[in-house]
């Protein structure tokens, strides 16, 4: 190649990505049936998956690193429970057995597993429990869930953390998102920040067999706790540049497992009998809303009344079968999942979104605020006219066509709307720092099924920051409510449930009315199995574990669940 | 020697105009390491808001101090080969992630030009030694194959080739089944065989320009007078088309191997995103859309010292093959 790489190549390869998806589809026929060329290698009971990962892989087991291999949380390193963020079900536990608060919130008793081994043989105690907050809490750097705890192993199975003030809110954050070290090999780090951890010693159901910058290896941890499994013998990671190489893996048999998007999914499935998939929809696709005028948000939007209207106006059905290939799910206003928390949505209408649009209404809404309509249609107030930008991603497809079909819809109503491109970099700097006015974007998921770490994060004036300055992947829309701020203070003060639904309540009857967020739908997710190695992958029926490849801690359920196929 | 130091002095300046050039450039784009650190975080699984000071104390990204104190730290570190830790890939440094990915690059993409170069040269010789042979009918094939967007190219090969026939991998440096890097020949073998498809649709795009050049500059240099006087002396036909001919009139192909050597390791983006080849195309993709600055910083470093480097050594080779060039020191 002699020339180097110009703009209307690299615009070009986006574009060919599309066809290059068809055109691997289409030759799933061919190359779907031999998995000669596949995985395997010699061992039967050996499964690969592509997490997503790109280009060079950098070695890094280090479970505290915010830029850990994927597999550190769930498959080499536990928690001590497990929230299972695919139903509505109460923390597994893991390494602890059971837990307890004191009453005002300020002490966590935890009585931890016995028998579990660390894969180098030593024995796993409340020590290394109580060594594990401590470093985090000694270390700022390491410190990503803001602990402010003292831990201490009264007993060989009890660990007590003592925080500073009432911290029933940092629950899920201690029991299910935190890694456990070993205290007699972490003690001896130097430096806990930059560590690699190249031969990660962990109590999980796998551990390192080899590594290099383009696929590591783990192999089956014998000591592992739970009796029988895990079941496989191996499992590989590989790095894929491209959604499209990952499909031609996938229908070669080169990968077993992925989560991706796939265009024709169903067609692929009915020619390759051996590839199965799960859908768990958990990520609501939202139109965000620059919400508050004080804060420096400008246009329509800062007007409910329009926001409401948008609400109201689109077609979610339609929207579904035209952007998101029919696998979306149905999203609630009160910006829970509706099909997982409907015990914390606290009026029965504030379940589901409408499924189609409701022009009446939404005409009626902004006729009430004042909007009255021009000559081309679209709405103005005071020489304002209702036309609005909104962003998203380049290349990322389903939201762009989520875009267009929208702008058509809310033409019924009299809104304009103009969607615009902009690359990843420029798209988050614009969210954080309050320079949009709509902007597409996921309700992501959260620490426990709890809808307060939702609420508080998207929700709490405490979150955001004046238009300008970044409010740092929280409340982006600027929404500013005392009421909202009043109702959350008062559920974290509490581990009562029933407390914390009277309160989610007033925070629903306020943010369903004001709408900062505007729910579209809640994006499908697509998980992709290859049978023909293995069986036990989590199934639309029995989704045991959300089974996203990039999901930490499930990983290592879905892993040592599944067993060789026969 | 005059000639040599004035050369060398000019790309002194050159190399300090380009360092400059790349610390301010990828300050300009939009958004900051810690922010798109936080939202790929939170694709995977929860993050708190607490979680922004642990990243940012983590990266070190201290983005208070005034840029022209960064302007010279960078420098500093620049002479100590102190590149800095990459964002993207932290903790691993960006030495490291060069080292692993560059091979890669020069091997497949390196190779892939010289033979292109080589056999391009070769036809266009042959071509134009024999006009109007088939040779000559081949020419507007390939400059039809070289005006195809190699993106598209490359795409239908790997789809017939790959998908289809099942002849090569679709994708990867080698087979990490059954392979692990070494000096064994097992692994150089699949990375013999992986590499086979991507260096073909190389050499296929750009053998026509190769071609085409090296022809017309044949058959214009076949016209000239000490040709024919050559022909006069009875020498035999090979020795004037190859000594008398060709090494004239290859001169400027030299001169455009020496820019594409340079841009090996810049033009292989588009390969490496086609066939996930581990490069160094891929870890600049990779650098770029984390806002990794240090890493960014450390690879056009490495494209600024391989096109300086290609061209110095040309510059100075020219000086040998072409006499001219230096008649005047």
């Amino acid at each position: 190649m002699s020339s180097t790489l110009s703009g209307s190549r690299r615009l070009g390869l986006a574009a060919a990505s599309l066809l290059s998806v068809a055109t691997l589809a289409l030759s799933g026929c061919a190359g779907g049936g031999g998995a000669s060329t596949g995985g395997a290698g010699s061992d039967a009971s050996s499964v690969t998956v592509f997490n997503g990962a790109t280009g060079t892989i950098s070695e890094n087991f280090n479970p505290f690193s915010s830029t850990a291999l994927q597999p550190t949380l769930g498959v080499i390193f536990e928690p001590l429970f497990w929230y299972n963020a695919a139903s509505d079900e109460e923390p597994m536990p893991l390494l602890a057995e059971s837990f307890a608060w004191n009453e005002d919130g300020t002490q966590l008793t935890i009585k931890t597993r016995e028998g579990v081994k660390w894969s180098d043989g030593e024995p796993f105690t409340a020590k290394d429990v109580a060594f594990t907050f401590n470093l985090v809490n000694e270390t700022p750097e390491l410190n990503t869930t803001g602990l402010a705890a003292t831990a201490e192993a009264t007993d060989d199975t009890t660990a007590v953390l003592t925080f500073t003030e009432n911290s029933f809110m940092q629950e899920p954050s201690v029991l299910g998102n935190r890694g456990i070290v070993p205290e007699h090999i972490w003690k001896d780090v130097a430096d806990p920040i930059t560590e690699t951890n190249p031969n990660p010693v962990g109590t999980g159901p796998f551990k390192v067999k080899d590594f290099t910058a383009q696929s590591y290896l783990l192999e089956k941890n014998d000591l592992y706790w739970e009796e029988g499994k895990p079941a496989i013998n191996e499992v590989r990671y590989i790095s894929l540049e491209s959604a499209d190489a990952a499909t031609g893996a996938l229908l070669a048999g080169e990968v077993d497992w992925m989560s991706s998007f796939l265009p024709g999914l169903e067609q692929i499935l009915s020619d390759n009998e051996n590839l199965s998939y799960v859908n768990t929809p958990a990520l609501t696709a939202s139109i965000f809303t620059c919400s508050n005028e004080e804060l420096g948000c400008e246009g329509p939007q800062t007007d409910p009344a329009v926001r409401q209207a948008i609400y109201q106006g689109i077609d979610r059905e339609q929207l579904n079968a035209l952007a998101g290939g029919g696998f979306a799910g149905t999203a609630s206003p009160t910006l829970v999942l509706p099909e997982r928390d409907a015990a914390w949505i606290a009026d029965p209408e504030n379940t589901e979104t409408p499924a189609n649009a409701n022009v009446e209404e939404a005409r009626k809404v902004l006729d009430e605020a004042g909007w009255v309509e021009g000559s081309d249609g679209i709405r103005e107030k005071d020489g304002e006219r209702l036309s609005l930008g909104i962003q998203t991603v380049t290349g990322y497809s389903d939201f762009i066509s989520l875009n267009d079909a929208m702008a058509q819809q809310l033409r019924e109503v009299g809104i304009e709307l103009k969607p615009t491109q902009i690359t990843y970099n420029e798209w988050i700097n614009n969210l954080n720092i309050g320079k949009y006015q709509l902007t597409l974007e996921s309700i992501g998921l959260q620490p426990s099924n709890n809808p307060y770490y939702s609420y508080e994060k998207w929700y709490n004036s405490a979150n955001t920051t004046p238009v300008g300055e970044s409010a740092l992947n929280n409340n982006t829309a600027r929404y500013s409510n005392p009421v909202v701020d009043e109702a959350l203070a008062a559920a974290r003060a509490t581990n009562d449930e029933t407390v914390q639904k009277e309160q989610y309540g007033i925070i629903q009857d306020e943010i369903v009315r004001d709408m900062p967020y505007i729910p579209i739908y809640v994006n499908s997710l697509l998980t992709e199995f290859n049978t023909e190695r293995a069986t036990g992958w989590p199934t639309n029926e029995d989704p045991y574990a959300l089974a996203a490849t990039w999901k930490a801690w499930d990983n290592g359920i879905v892993l040592k669940n599944i067993t060789p196929a026969e | 020697m005059k000639y040599i130091l004035q050369k060398l002095g000019f790309y002194l300046i050159a190399f300090w105009a380009a360092l400059t050039v790349n610390f301010f450039l990828p300050r300009l784009l939009p958004g900051n390491p810690v922010d798109i650190m936080l939202a790929k975080l939170a694709q995977r699984g929860p993050v708190t808001p607490e979680a922004r000071e642990a990243v940012e104390l983590l990266l070190g990204t201290n983005t208070e101090a005034p840029l022209i104190v960064q302007y010279w730290q960078y420098l500093g570190k620049l002479f100590t080969l102190d590149l800095g830790t990459s964002v993207a890939f932290f903790p691993a440094s960006v030495t490291d992630i060069i080292a692993q990915t560059l091979p890669w690059t020069i091997g497949l993409i390196g190779v892939a030009t010289v033979i292109s170069f080589v056999l391009g040269v070769a036809l266009g010789m042959l071509a134009g030694w024999k006009r109007g042979s088939w040779l000559d009918n081949l020419i507007p094939v390939t400059t039809m194959l070289q005006s195809v967007p190699y993106f598209w190219l490359a795409l239908i090969l790997l789809f017939v080739l790959g998908g289809m026939w099942d002849l090569f991998p679709l994708n990867g440096g080698y087979n990490v089944y059954e392979t692990s890097p070494g000096w064994n020949l097992e692994f150089i073998g699949s990375v013999i065989y992986y590499g086979t498809l991507p260096a073909l649709t190389i050499v296929i795009s750009s053998v026509g320009g190769w071609m085409l050049g090296m022809r017309n500059m044949m058959v214009s240099t076949l016209s000239d007078d000490y040709i024919l006087t050559a022909e006069a002396k009875g020498l035999r036909p090979l020795r004037i088309m190859t000594t008398y001919a060709a090494r004239n009139a290859v001169l400027p192909s030299v001169a455009g191997f020496a820019i594409s050597l340079g841009f090996v390791v810049a033009g292989s983006i588009v390969t490496e995103a086609v066939f996930s080849y581990p490069g160094i195309g891929s870890a600049l993709l990779n650098a770029v859309g984390s806002n990794d600055y240090s890493l960014m910083q450390g690879l056009f470093l490495v494209i600024t010292l391989s096109v300086l480097g290609a061209n110095l050594l040309v510059d100075l080779l020219y000086s040998f093959i072409d006499p001219r060039t230096r008649a005047r020191s």
